[in-house]
């Protein structure tokens, strides 16, 4: 598969669990992103990771002119106050439309799971066919203890009440998720 | 908590409540229906076989090295920094996890769903302990507050409906709930159970995976429970059963691969969590997560050596042989299974929980074959139950009178048919005159039996009417035999004699061995393994494979049986292995033999397009694998094939079952024959005269105006010459 139908693959099999996705051009587009999708939700704070110091600090600044508070880690402090979690992901996989994250640190599994939405940009030289193609890569992260690896495929999702399909039960209630054309680093 | 029962007269009221259960009835045949659509469309572009066997031959070599496995798991997660036990028995591991809770001054609990802590009653023994236990899987905090066992192993709730469970949320919360919105009730679960994830001490959750090489778990979760468990609280406890036990990261991705589209047709859950020792933990004063993992044995490494029973432990617990089960669709989960549900809990209960809570549901399978073709381990689930039925009916050290009259009379086929022959002659005083059905049920049959008309012995069994049919064909372009079996020769001998009139327009060769009896099938069926094998060892010397170039039959599941069941039965009796081979490869049902042997031609038949419905039977569509040459021979033969909502869904029959369970019998026969009516076919074809008995007697009996014929009368019936 061509990186191209990788993201036309990616973006079909995500939009069928109703996640967001979208393109962007670079890491500012990110940023004005997150704080703007955080605007037009109400939504009152931000927490971020996987950001560079300079894009930390241009968030910041949006964040105080939008009236939006950026959450400093730990976000243990902060349990039920993260509206979004803007963060990067490590690999997505097209076959399902899934984010693979390393969720070691402890921030980010709580700004992952304890948001309303989950904002994650992934570059798209870093999505691959299938879950088969990123064993390997998984394998390394788990001989390298301790370890949490995250696959995340949509926003949180239940059908235990008449098998109706109802999203956002204990996780995020909306998952976005944004292809990186230009790699960031 | 969880009573089952544990009589057939407790068992059946248990079964007629059910069956009066209008919404559970609604709820799981619309389940039934969208799970098969959402499988197929989950697979699309995956070779499944392919797939199902690797991921079987894995599981079978874990299994062969468990406990190396256990040990190599042991060393790596506790060079993580987790701690790994192993518990002998149920009761074992719930002490070892209420002892690390009371050694860490745990007061509340969280919990993810889990069938194993399910199947060691965990929540009960924490309870006994002075702990507070909240599920947080949506459809398990809904059974924990209703004091209910789970009635899908993935969807424990299912059997509920929207109004139930919002009256259950407006009595928890005390606060209004919309009894329509299904929405806000999950906002309802959401807010509840957040301060509760946010409190906890400890979180218990169970485990898909522990792979070996790394001392990692992995679990999946929908709902994102499963995360917050594992990561809010300083403690986290993993019960795992042993057979979760897998090498490698590999042949864990390969199970995910098929685990979430065989469970609900998803093409993978929302999240799926590698955890791999002591991570990260704020509310822990080590700043470590303390994380415990339990492996559960409770009769695990025995069932690993059972040379008959350890691909029981292939199960990956996708639930799917619960979806495609007929009588599940019927009656549901708290009734067909204990604490484990379905196919797979009929078997596991027997060794989880004891012959007692065994004993009654593990009668109640149609031996259909549904659960064991959606099966993504490829478990021979029908055969298990069986067995594990034999096994309970050996411990009980006492067997129905049936089993024993059954072995005594089939043993001997003179005696049976003679027997056959007796009862011809003294039902016609109660024969139906042209209808072939008895007018009154005989007295041994209760009320709740006369959901169809009985068919009347023929008058003349097909092989005391064969002398005089028999046709010699002078250069025959095939000779074959016809086994008959006992529904073709001694009730509906004119489905043999339309095969005849085919045959012989065709230049073949036709016999018909005399010394053949019953296929031994319903032997089987009885757990009467001595019987089915001397039955199978007379079948098997009559029909002289070794002289035919076919062996056709006119009934699926004696052909099923005959071709797969006699393998397994007679595969020590080395002195007859190469005729047995012989009648493996030989055995044809009616369909096949015209379609691929004969290869009819459309300008032999009338066209009269008259337009037919048709009923798949269990045993050959998923015994025999025949699905496209029926549909393809009533085309051929000018007849207008008319499809039919699941026309792969059993008719009910089941043989004995349907005299067994008959208030099920009628349910399924029923939902069958509104389906064929639906399509307005004014006849029902079918290829097995079991399911003609059973389905014509059904629609007699609601005087339906559908006919329903075998495929060999409707054939032989539009035959030009």
């Amino acid at each position: 598969m061509t990186d191209m139908n990788m993201m036309e693959k990616m973006k079909e099999k995500a939009g069928l669990v109703q996640a967001v996705v979208s393109e962007a051009g670079n890491i500012d587009d990110v940023i004005d992103y997150a704080v703007k999708l955080t605007l037009s939700q109400n939504g009152k704070s931000i927490a971020a990771n996987g950001l560079n110091a300079e894009s930390t600090n241009r968030l910041k600044e949006l964040c105080i002119a939008s009236d939006i508070k950026f959450i400093d880690p730990p976000y243990r402090n902060h349990l039920e106050g993260i509206h979004t979690a803007l963060t990067s992901a490590d690999w997505a996989i097209a076959e399902t439309g899934t984010l693979v994250l390393d969720a070691s640190s402890e921030d980010l599994r709580i700004a992952t799971m304890l948001s309303e939405t989950h904002v994650a940009w992934i570059p798209a030289s870093r999505i691959k066919p299938d879950a088969e193609s990123i064993a390997s890569y998984l394998r390394e992260k788990m001989l390298v203890f301790p370890s949490y690896m995250s696959f995340i495929t949509g926003p949180s999702r239940t059908a235990d009440i008449e098998r109706v399909l109802a999203i956002g039960v204990h996780g995020p209630q909306e998952l976005h998720i944004l292809l990186l054309k230009e790699n960031p680093s | 908590m969880i009573q089952t029962a544990q009589d057939m007269k407790t068992y059946r009221d248990r079964i007629k409540k059910a069956l009066g259960n209008q919404f559970l009835r609604k709820a799981m045949d619309n389940f039934a229906t969208a799970y098969k659509q959402s499988r197929a469309k989950a697979f699309e572009g995956i070779e499944l076989d392919v797939l199902k066997q690797q991921i079987a031959n894995g599981k079978d070599d874990a299994l062969l090295q468990v406990l190396s496995l256990f040990n190599q798991f042991k060393q790596k997660a506790e060079e993580a920094g987790a701690r790994v036990h192993l518990a002998g028995t149920a009761l074992e591991a719930n002490e070892i996890i209420a002892s690390i809770g009371k050694e860490n001054g745990v007061k509340t609990i969280i919990k993810a769903k889990s069938m194993t802590a399910e199947e060691t009653h965990l929540n009960d023994h924490l309870e006994r302990e002075g702990f507070k236990v909240t599920e947080t899987d949506l459809g398990e905090w809904i059974i924990q507050l209703r004091h209910e066992g789970p009635s899908h192993m993935v969807m424990p709730a299912i059997h509920l409906s929207r109004q139930q469970v919002g009256t259950l949320f407006r009595d928890v919360t005390g606060k209004p709930v919309d009894l329509e919105d299904i929405g806000k009730m999950v906002k309802v679960a959401r807010k509840e159970l957040r301060p509760a994830f946010l409190a906890a001490d400890m979180g218990v959750s169970g485990a898909n995976f522990a792979v070996a090489e790394t001392g990692t778990i992995g679990l999946i979760s929908n709902e994102g429970n499963i995360r917050l468990t594992t990561t809010l609280p300083r403690i986290h406890v993993a019960l795992i059963g042993l057979e979760k036990l897998v090498p490698d990261i590999t042949t864990a991705l390969r199970i995910l691969k098929v685990l979430p589209k065989n469970a609900t047709g998803q093409a993978i859950t929302s999240y799926v969590t590698w955890i791999t020792g002591a991570v990260e933990c704020g509310s822990s004063q080590t700043d470590k997560k303390n994380l415990h993992i339990i492996f559960l044995d409770n009769g695990r490494l025995g069932l690993a050596r059972d040379t008959v029973f350890s691909e029981a432990l292939r199960c990956i617990r996708c639930g799917a042989c619960s979806n495609v089960c007929p009588v599940y669709g019927k009656v549901g989960g708290h009734t067909l299974g204990h604490v484990y549900i379905g196919a797979i809990g009929l078997i596991l209960t027997y060794f989880y929980h004891g012959k007692d809570n065994a004993r009654a549901i593990v009668r109640n399978c149609l031996n259909c074959q549904a659960c064991k073709s959606v099966c993504p381990v490829n478990i021979d689930l029908p055969h298990l139950i069986k067995k594990v039925y034999a096994n309970v009916l050996k411990d009980e050290g006492t067997k129905p009178a049936k089993n024993i009259m059954l072995s005594a009379v089939m043993k001997n086929r003179k005696l049976f048919h003679a027997a056959l022959k007796f009862a011809s002659a003294i039902q016609k005083p109660l024969v139906q005159k042209d209808e072939g059905v008895l007018r009154h049920l005989p007295f041994i049959l209760g009320k709740d039996h006369d959901f169809r008309s009985i068919p009347a012995l023929a008058e003349k069994s097909f092989r005391d009417q064969w002398p005089g049919i028999r046709h010699e064909i002078k250069t025959p372009s095939y000779r074959v035999a016809l086994f008959g079996g006992c529904v073709v020769d001694f009730v509906s001998p004119e489905q043999a004699i339309a095969l005849t009139r085919l045959l012989s327009v065709n230049n073949v060769q036709m016999e018909y061995p005399m010394g053949q009896s019953c296929c031994g099938l319903p032997a089987v069926m009885m757990t009467e393994e001595e019987t089915a094998k001397e039955l199978a060892i007379q079948n098997l010397k009559a029909l002289e494979p070794l002289s035919y170039d076919y062996i056709i039959v006119l009934c699926a599941s004696c052909g099923a049986h005959i071709k797969e069941g006699y393998l397994k039965l007679l595969a020590k009796s080395s002195d007859l292995a190469e005729e047995l081979q012989a009648l493996h490869e030989k055995i044809i049902d009616f369909s096949s033999f015209m379609v691929n042997v004969l290869k009819v031609k459309p300008e032999d038949f009338l066209h009269n397009k008259d337009s037919v419905a048709y009923h798949s039977p269990c045993h050959l569509c998923r015994g025999l694998g025949v699905t496209r040459e029926p549909r393809e021979l009533l085309e051929t033969a000018g007849l207008d094939y008319v499809p039919c909502k699941d026309e792969d869904v059993c008719c009910g029959f089941g043989g004995s079952y349907s005299l067994e369970f008959p208030e099920i019998s009628a349910a399924i026969l029923h939902q069958k024959l509104d389906n064929v009516e639906k399509t307005g076919a004014g006849v029902l074809v079918t290829d097995c005269p079991g399911c003609v008995l059973q389905l014509r007697g059904g629609a007699d009996k609601r005087k339906s105006k559908i006919k329903v014929k075998h495929i060999s009368e409707v054939i032989s019936a539009n035959l030009k010459k």
